[in-house]
């Protein structure tokens, strides 16, 4: 009567030879490719359709997680923090009719939107935030992108250890959808500078990663392919979904 | 004697079969992979260390804890610290034997994870049509007039009684593991997987809310993956008992041969 222990060896040992295996294939290109098919279906299926849940003032978190790199300590971010963010320029160019450049002043003269909403980490936790700020839609509106314009780009003044540049990008749909945010403040204070001041991304119907933090330029674009690594965003290039929808 | 072999199982059955299996351990090992970038399950919408239901954590160099409500045991070497997956240890939720990859690598993870989770999907719609079609399934679900029989067959296991009740392709306590599995778990695990994507809490916030939020079908996600392995372990149980060698070829060929388990096992 070994058959307990025939059972208990025989699924331990598939899985235990599950992650060997699955190890060498993960180093296998085609594998890799293969395994990335699953994101145009998601993004089909899925993609940006509905409204990300509003919550109410008492749940937020009025310690909201820092999450993302380090706080810049560089000499342009220093110069910034320095003057209280007056030489602070977001920059708004690339595919549009309307280059412009917003001071912070200028941008809080544009019609102020407000969300309590739930920001989802690739990592698994969750925390909620109440952020105001400028819909990007509005900006776009002002900045007129042309016709063939397909993608908008966020640069930011974040910088990986390597000296790598933060960015992230969106197609029109999910840049158009009313809740993704240029947000100027959090949780009724101007955002400071581990949340991402003076100006950070908000898209709460996707993962954490979407969110830019110190956004510094706006680009408008028709395709992602010359932009650092090709994949429309930092952690993209590290091989992250760029539709974070799931 | 021996009597005739029976086809037993459909082709669309046999491939569900095996894609599955193969799809379940590379969930489970991605799925691990994926858990451990935050080893913590809370039973709430956004995270909240006062609802924590499980915690692995290593609170120093060289120690590994896992907290379940509130309880905190030491599992150095098995869970918190343990294999790094790059020939060393480390603080790390589950070891890196058990992960794909082996080291830890969140974007990775997800590649597989997202993938196979299709992979399961696509397969179970495609066997719930064709058993549907052929009517397999119909005679798998558990009935109302089937709850009656439950505790006799289990009786009749049991040796507490001499024969079974009457029932026709499958028993009664088969009926009710499969419809448990096939129809409940297996796509409550699939639902709440979804369920803790923005992406879906956006254009299905319903299904996000029933699961209890975010945090919350994160925490179920793992509770049916437990329930699935637990079944598993029953599955292979009942194999190896029942004829390991007929039973496996009737799942790779289609054809049973009755009677072939009772000789050998005399």
């Amino acid at each position: 009567m070994n058959r307990k222990l025939f059972v208990a060896s025989s699924i331990g040992a598939a899985l235990a030879a599950c992650s060997p295996i699955g190890t060498a294939l993960n180093n296998n290109d085609g594998v890799h490719r293969v395994l990335g098919s699953a994101e145009g279906l998601n993004h089909l299926l899925i993609g940006t359709r509905g409204m990300a849940r509003e919550y109410r003032d008492a749940d937020v978190d009025t310690q909201f997680r820092i999450n993302g790199f380090d706080t810049p300590t560089d000499a342009r971010y220093a110069g910034y923090r320095a003057d209280a963010f007056s030489s602070y320029r977001l920059i708004v160019d690339g595919a549009v009719e309307n280059r412009l450049a917003f001071t912070l002043p200028h941008l809080e003269k544009i019609a102020q939107q407000t969300q309590i909403t739930r920001h989802d980490c690739v990592e698994g936790w969750s925390a909620i935030g109440k952020w105001s700020g400028v819909r990007l839609s509005d900006v776009l509106d002002l900045a007129r992108p042309n016709e063939g314009a397909k993608y908008v780009v966020f640069r930011c003044l974040d910088v990986d250890p390597q000296g790598t540049p933060y960015y992230e990008s969106l197609d029109m749909q999910q840049a158009r959808h009313p809740q993704a945010l240029l947000a100027l403040r959090l949780n009724g204070k101007p955002l400071d500078p581990d949340h991402g001041a003076p100006v950070r991304l908000r898209v709460p119907t996707q993962l954490g990663y979407k969110s830019a933090k110190w956004v510094q330029r706006i680009e408008v674009v028709s395709s992602l392919g010359t932009i650092y690594g090709g994949g429309g965003g930092y952690w993209e290039d590290q091989g992250y979904q760029w539709y974070a929808g799931i | 004697m021996m009597k005739p072999a029976v086809h037993r199982y459909s082709l669309v059955t046999r491939l569900a079969h095996w894609v599955w299996l193969v799809a379940f351990l590379v969930l489970v090992s991605s799925g691990l992979q994926i858990f451990n970038a935050a080893p913590y399950l809370d039973a709430s919408d956004k995270s909240n260390p006062a609802r924590r239901v499980l915690s692995i954590d290593s609170p120093s160099d060289g120690a590994g804890t896992t907290t379940l409500f509130g309880r905190t045991v030491t599992t150095t070497g098995w869970l918190g610290w343990t294999d790094d997956g790059m020939g060393g240890r480390g603080a790390r939720g589950f070891p890196g034997w058990l992960t794909i990859p082996a080291e830890q690598n969140l974007a990775d993870g997800r590649r597989w994870h997202l993938f196979f989770g299709w992979i399961a999907s696509i397969c179970w719609v495609a066997w719930v049509i064709s058993g549907l079609i052929k009517g397999t399934i119909q005679k798998m679900i558990l009935r109302p007039s089937d709850l009656g029989k439950l505790w006799p067959m289990q009786a009749y296991y049991l040796k507490l009684r001499k024969e079974p009740p009457p029932y026709d392709t499958y028993n009664p306590l088969q009926k009710a593991a499969y419809t448990t599995i096939g129809f409940v778990i297996a796509p409550l695990v699939v639902l709440s997987g979804l369920a803790l994507s923005p992406g879906v809490d956006a254009m299905a916030q319903p299904l996000t809310w029933l699961f209890g939020g975010r945090q919350f079908a994160r925490l179920w996600h793992f509770v049916g993956m437990f329930l699935l392995i637990g079944f598993l372990f029953v599955h292979v149980f009942q194999v190896a008992t029942q004829g390991f060698l007929n039973q496996m070829r009737t799942m790779i060929t289609g054809w049973y041969r009755p009677g072939e388990h009772e000789r050998s096992e005399t």
